[in-house]
């Protein structure tokens, strides 16, 4: 230990062979690094593992890092491993989930002159991800085109899948992969003779084992990039005639969109469909790509603002027998089992109030705004679908779908999409830039109830502020542009932030004044003591609107 | 308890000449068997739970040794516990996580140190600083030098961690002094082996009783007027004891090099970086012999003056490795220096990052500095490459990801129950409007992030009530305190309840009953359900009959209390709104009852493999979203952020925003639903349950509902069918 150096620089046997593993808490990492720590020790290599687990628990990222020698060392001598592994001298970094990878990426572990990365291909996605009210995933192509630019060599495994069919855990598959990968110093024989000794799901581990071992050790699985996803489902084969004659980049979106409102509605309802996007079509100059675009994001969004859905709509998609097929798939059931359905509705006023006739809905709203409602409403109702009765309640309102066109919301939802459709209308012959941002608005009308009602609120206020404004203008030269850019900025903080304080603000900095803020109600509170005991009780305020 | 140990119960055993395999904590708690210690307490936390969770599982093994092992309530009644080593010749031991834990134990490690030890006393506490850490980022050497107490830092190497062990206990007796030993978190998990010798029997043990109490020894007590004498001792006794003999045992190791014109000096802990950093530089070698000689210090505090000055007379510079602020060893090095009137150069913090974790690459940056200017004829250019390849590889990555990488914060478990009561307390705040949020420590503390986004303020341990006394006093809207029932039996029953009830504040709290200290891995507390509770209740929750912590309460004088049951949403829901607005005066306390989901899953999954092996009847609940009706605004997950509860493709090509999605991880807790009825959010949820070998009777009914369901359904439309069908119509 206190012998001088002859040689100082290391020589290559002598070099660590370092992984670092990339996990969530609570995968098995901790087992993963247990298995080569035990082959290692197997082999008669020196071995040092460790890790941050830490409050990264309860699955948060964390990581794992093994150090260990290619060959023995001399009897002895120990060598010195670290604790944290070094930027641009890690030999191999696994990841069980895609992300991951890329986290390891970004801080420089992963290096074109050495590192082998072995990932999931997978996503678990982050809570910030999911919970935005749009689209919040971070690309999976860009993770793959970066570990292909940084990764000396890149496996992409589809370890949930090997896993879920061998009935194990991630933990094995990735111990599979990076055996597999060829770059471990001891045979495959060693990796399994670890696995049996660990004692608990031998069988299981050592199949999605093999499996991943196979997978990394054939040339078969270095093809992430150039797969695509899913195929988007064919569109279907309906009305042809009619459809061909709306410019091409419609004719996916209104294939089916009028299947859906076929579906939805009936015949009439989908030609009303088409009639109205041969009439956009019209007003566009074939010319310009943004109205292309235009047209073919107006056919989706009609489609869909066209099919909302309402308690007739989700009554009868809840009723149809290829749901209970799905739920069974879902599930997991055996053939065996027997799957009792259980659906979660509330039907408050609101609801009603939209599949009543008009007249009827209005005073049923207004009754509720004052306060009053019907007694049965608005209570949380444990519908047991897969029973007679909680059956065909449902199929009973979903029966009521012929009353549909005299309801008070088909009635509203036409009279918005008229608006819309006019203001696409106008924009679309000399600003199609404009008409663009127009026709994805209506990505702002979605969910139920509150969530609903604060999309819609956010919708009215841009088409307010924002669009009916741009109407009035000369469609020319840099007051256009503004308007583009200030919509598509009002559009992305109503989704940014659903309980809409982020709209007002961008708004404003578009120089429109403000909504007043809404109030609170009042909430009966005892006031912080003002003297001993006085036991009197005020108005507790909101902060910022106190007199 | 989380985990079982039942593997490194049995390396605890092991004698003279076997090998130990495992993981460095461990090596601690073997380490102390093998120096005798007749007790052993601490309380759990990250990165050194492990160290007293085994012994907890082994006390059979230790109650044969005479061993008397304690979970304690705090690390204040674990420093007390050291007080046994004052009067009697006993080795004790104590652990817990360090900076908060020390900071809790403060007061009883100042009056143990006062008077000092007679049988060796050691604090192992986990330095959780840097990645990974869950708490402020502060040193436990401050600690050390304020109180007079040793602090060792072991170099991370299992043989020389348990060497340590073995010679603190000595250091402590030999200078009457308790030492501290700091172990990093990636020393506390790295897994190494060394060759392990017998486990002693302690002298004076629960199977050796002392048979007299110690004499009256008012020079014992950390009472004035001995205490002024204490602080003498201290300084003229105990301290040059001390450095004598860390010198004479060898506890600090020096590693000689060739090179006599510079040198490093090096914390223990840091030891194998810097080493992983010299080898970058062609200057160490796989087995850590370099050509600059280093001074390895095992023993961070006190320094031996003679020692550090013999290293650096003559040469013409030295670095000091030091982590972390402030830098107390470099400022006293530098007295030695100017005292010894040495013209060395003392480079430390000027070159290294004052604050942050010393990892490989920063100490090589910083050797970088050092070796330019104090040794120009070693080429730096391998060092010098590293580096801007690192640096360029992070740029070229951000640009590649075109902005960070979405971060991965912990989170509540699949199905952990208090989730729900967040949920509610979101629905409460779109009621009345937000209100300030005292947090705690605890799982609870993952509401902090997203989807929740919940806290204005952490203070500590218990302390959630506690640091709302004055906002309470000028909020217009009532504050809430949440605290876990980990931190109400650690501190918040003194320091919040009683302090409020006291001061008749009028608060509200929030009490989490899960019925074990959960984040640390499920020990247990004074409220923990008893065994057969927890066999009774099966699948369901084993903290519903629990009424300890409401029993206590109610005896402190507490008048507006309420038990919620988490996953009834709605009623938490109420409650809360009714605690927050209600005009009675004085503190409210809810009691949030859902037993931890792992315990609960540890129940439930062997029982239910047992059941379905042995063909009886099992029912599983798990949650689904219909995608077709799923709009993709997404709030389920805005008020769940549970892991199972998350997105994916929409297989509808107009809609181009993902759905959400259960995964197959589900575990039925019944949230999802709960939540949907209470926010009014959205009929996409369903409920399935899924009988497994059903009886006759469920066959039954089953055959003869589907039948007359078949009746009245329509036929099955896949979507090219369904099309066509409509343009018919």
């Amino acid at each position: 230990m206190s012998a001088s150096v002859s040689s100082s620089v290391p020589a290559a046997g002598d070099a660590p062979f370092c992984i670092l593993i990339a996990a969530l808490g609570g995968e098995g990492g901790g087992v993963l690094a247990d298995w080569i720590v035990g082959c290692a020790l197997a082999q008669g290599l020196p071995v040092q593992a460790t890790s941050v687990p830490g409050v990264a628990q309860r699955t948060g990222a964390t990581s794992y890092y093994i150090e260990t020698l290619r060959a023995p060392a001399a009897p002895g001598s120990q060598p010195v491993f670290a604790l944290n592994p070094m930027p641009g001298r890690v030999d191999v970094v696994l990841a069980s989930e895609l992300l991951e990878s890329a986290r390891m990426i970004e801080r420089g572990f992963v290096s074109p002159a050495r590192t082998t990365l072995i990932a999931a291909r997978h996503r678990v996605y982050t809570t910030a991800e999911k919970m935005q009210m749009g689209d919040g995933r971070f690309h999976d192509a860009r993770i793959h085109e970066a570990a292909a630019q940084f990764a000396r060599r890149y496996l992409s495994l589809d370890m949930e899948g090997i896993a879920t069919r061998h009935g194990t855990v991630i933990s094995a598959v990735m111990f599979g992969a990076l055996a597999g990968s060829g770059l471990l110093p001891w045979s495959r024989a060693v990796c399994e003779e670890a696995i049996r000794r660990g004692g608990l799901g031998v069988d299981a581990s050592l199949a999605g084992f093999g499996a991943a071992f196979d997978a990394a050790a054939g040339a078969t699985i270095e093809s992430a990039l150039a797969e695509t996803p899913a195929a988007a489902r064919a569109a279907p084969e309906v009305w042809a005639p009619l459809i061909a004659t709306l410019p091409e980049s419609m004719h996916a979106f209104a294939a089916h969109g009028v299947a859906r409102l076929i579906d939805w509605q009936d015949a009439p309802w989908a030609r009303e469909y088409v009639d109205r996007l041969v009439a956009l079509a019209a007003a566009a100059p074939a010319e310009s790509a943004a109205a292309r675009d235009s047209l073919a994001e107006a056919a989706r969004q009609l489609a869909l603002w066209m099919s909302y859905e309402d308690a007739i709509r989700v009554a009868d998609l809840k009723t149809r027998p290829e749901r209970f097929a799905r739920i069974r798939a879902e599930a997991q059931a055996g053939d065996d089992d027997i799957v009792r359905i259980v659906d979660y509705l509330k039907p408050g006023s609101e609801e009603i109030a939209q599949i009543l006739p008009r007249a009827l809905g209005k005073r049923l709203r207004a009754r509720a705004s004052r306060g009053g409602g019907l007694p049965l409403l608005g209570r949380g109702l444990h519908m047991s679908t897969s029973h007679v009765r909680g059956y065909l309640a449902l199929r009973l309102l979903a029966a009521l779908r012929p009353l549909r066109r005299r309801s008070l919301r088909f009635h509203e939802e036409r009279e918005a999409m008229g608006r819309w459709l006019d203001a696409l209308g106008k924009a679309l012959p000399d600003a199609p830039e404009l008409a663009l941002q127009i026709a994805g608005l209506p990505r702002l009308l979605k969910g139920y109830g509150d969530t609903w009602a604060r999309g819609r609120a956010s919708y009215d206020r841009i088409f307010a502020t924002l669009v009916s404004p741009a109407m009035a203008e000369p469609a020319a030269g840099r007051d256009v542009r503004d308007r583009v850019g200030q919509i598509r900025d009002a559009v992305s903080a109503a989704l940014a932030d659903p309980e809409g304080r982020r709209l007002e603000d961008t708004l404003a900095r578009a120089g429109i004044e403000p909504l007043p803020p809404r109030s609170k109600p009042i909430v009966w509170m005892r006031k912080p003591r003002s003297g001993p005991g006085d036991g009197k009780r005020e108005i507790g305020e909101n902060p910022g609107t106190a007199p | 308890m989380e985990r079982s140990f039942r593997e490194e119960i049995r390396l605890l055993g092991l004698g003279e000449g076997e090998v130990f395999h495992g993981e460095g904590i461990l090596a601690v708690t073997k380490a102390l068997l093998q120096s005798g210690v007749s007790y052993v307490g601490g309380y759990q936390g990250a990165p050194v739970s492990h160290l007293l969770d085994v012994m907890v599982q082994a006390r059979d093994e230790m109650d044969a040794l005479g061993v008397h092992v304690e979970a304690c309530t705090n690390e204040a009644s674990a420093a007390a516990m050291l007080g046994a080593s004052i009067m009697y010749p006993v080795r004790g031991a104590v652990t817990w996580k360090s900076i908060v834990g020390t900071n809790v134990a403060s007061d009883a490690l100042s009056n143990l140190a006062s008077p000092g030890v007679t049988g060796g006393a050691l604090i192992v506490v986990g330095e959780d600083y840097g990645e990974g850490a869950s708490v402020i980022q502060e040193r436990t050497h401050a600690y050390a030098m304020k109180s007079g107490m040793w602090l060792m830092d072991p170099r991370p190497d299992l043989p020389a961690i348990v060497r340590c062990v073995e010679q603190a206990f000595e250091l402590s007796e030999r200078s009457n002094t308790p030492v501290m030993m700091e172990l990093r978190i990636r020393a506390c998990h790295v897994r190494g082996s060394f060759v392990a010798s017998d486990n002693r029997r302690p002298k004076v043990s629960t199977r050796d009783l002392q048979q007299d109490p110690a004499p009256f020894d008012y020079a014992k007590l950390a009472h004035p007027p001995v205490t002024y004498g204490h602080e003498k001792l201290k300084y003229e006794v105990r301290m040059p004891a001390a450095r004598k003999f860390v010198v004479d045992a060898g506890l600090n190791e020096l590693f000689p090099g060739e090179r006599g014109d510079i040198g490093i000096v090096v914390q223990g802990g840091l030891y194998n970086n810097l080493i992983r950093a010299l080898q970058q530089l062609g200057l160490a070698d796989a087995w850590g012999r370099s050509p600059i000689p280093i001074l390895n210090l095992n023993v961070v505090y006190p320094l031996v003056p003679e020692q550090l000055t013999a290293f650096c007379a003559g040469r013409r510079g030295v670095l000091l490795l030091e982590e972390g602020q402030p830098d107390f060893i470099e400022q006293e090095l530098s007295t030695i220096l100017r005292r010894a009137d040495l013209q060395t150069k003392l480079h430390g913090k000027d070159m290294l990052a004052m604050a942050g974790e010393y990892t490989a690459e920063l100490i090589l940056r910083g050797l970088l500095k050092f070796l330019a200017l104090h040794a120009p004829d070693v080429r730096l250019t391998s060092g010098q490459e590293l580096v801007s390849e690192i640096d360029d590889l992070r740029s070229r990555a951000g640009a590649a990801f075109g902005g960070p990488i979405p971060a991965r914060p912990p989170n509540f478990c699949t199905g952990c129950p208090e989730r729900p009561v967040f949920a509610a307390l979101k629905l409460v705040q779109r009621e009345i409007g937000p209100m300030h949020i005292s947090s705690d420590i605890g799982c609870h503390s993952f509401a902090t992030f997203e989807p929740f986004s919940f806290g204005n303020s952490i203070l500590g341990y218990g302390m959630s009530l506690a640091s709302s006394a004055g906002v309470r006093n000028f909020s217009a809207r009532r504050p809430l305190a949440i605290m876990g029932d980990g931190g109400f039996w650690h501190n918040g029953l003194l320091s919040g309840v009683s302090s409020a009830l006291l001061n008749q504040g009028d608060g509200v709290l929030v009490i989490m009953k899960n019925g074990y200290t959960s984040a640390t891995g499920t020990q247990e507390v004074i409220s923990t359900p008893a065994s057969e509770s927890r066999r009774v209740a099966e699948g369901a929750s084993a903290t519903g009959t629990e009424v300890t912590i409401e029993n206590t309460l109610k005896g402190m004088g507490v008048k507006w209390l309420r038990t919620v049951h988490n996953y009834r949403v709605a009623e938490v829901r109420d409650t809360l709104r009714e605690a927050l607005t209600s005009d009675f005066d004085g503190l409210k306390v809810v009691v949030a009852e859902g037993e931890c989901q792992l315990e609960r899953q540890r129940r439930i999954k062997p029982l239910r493999a047992k059941m379905l092996k042995e063909g009886k009847r099992v029912v599983r609940t798990r949650f689904g979203v219909d995608e077709d009706t799923c709009t993709g605004d997404h709030s389920c997950i805005r008020l769940s952020g549970c892991p199972t509860l998350t997105v994916k493709p929409s297989s509808d090509p107009l809609k181009v925003d993902p759905v959400a999605h259960v995964t197959n991880g589900c575990v039925g807790c019944g949230l999802c639903g709960e939540v949907a009825h209470a926010a009014t959010l959205c009929p996409s949820f369903w409920r399935a349950e899924i009988v497994s070998n059903p009886s006759g009777w469920d066959r039954f009914m089953d055959r003869l509902r589907r039948r007359v369901i078949a009746w009245f359904q329509p036929a099955a439309r896949p979507a090219a069918s369904r099309a066509a069908s409509g343009q018919a119509g």
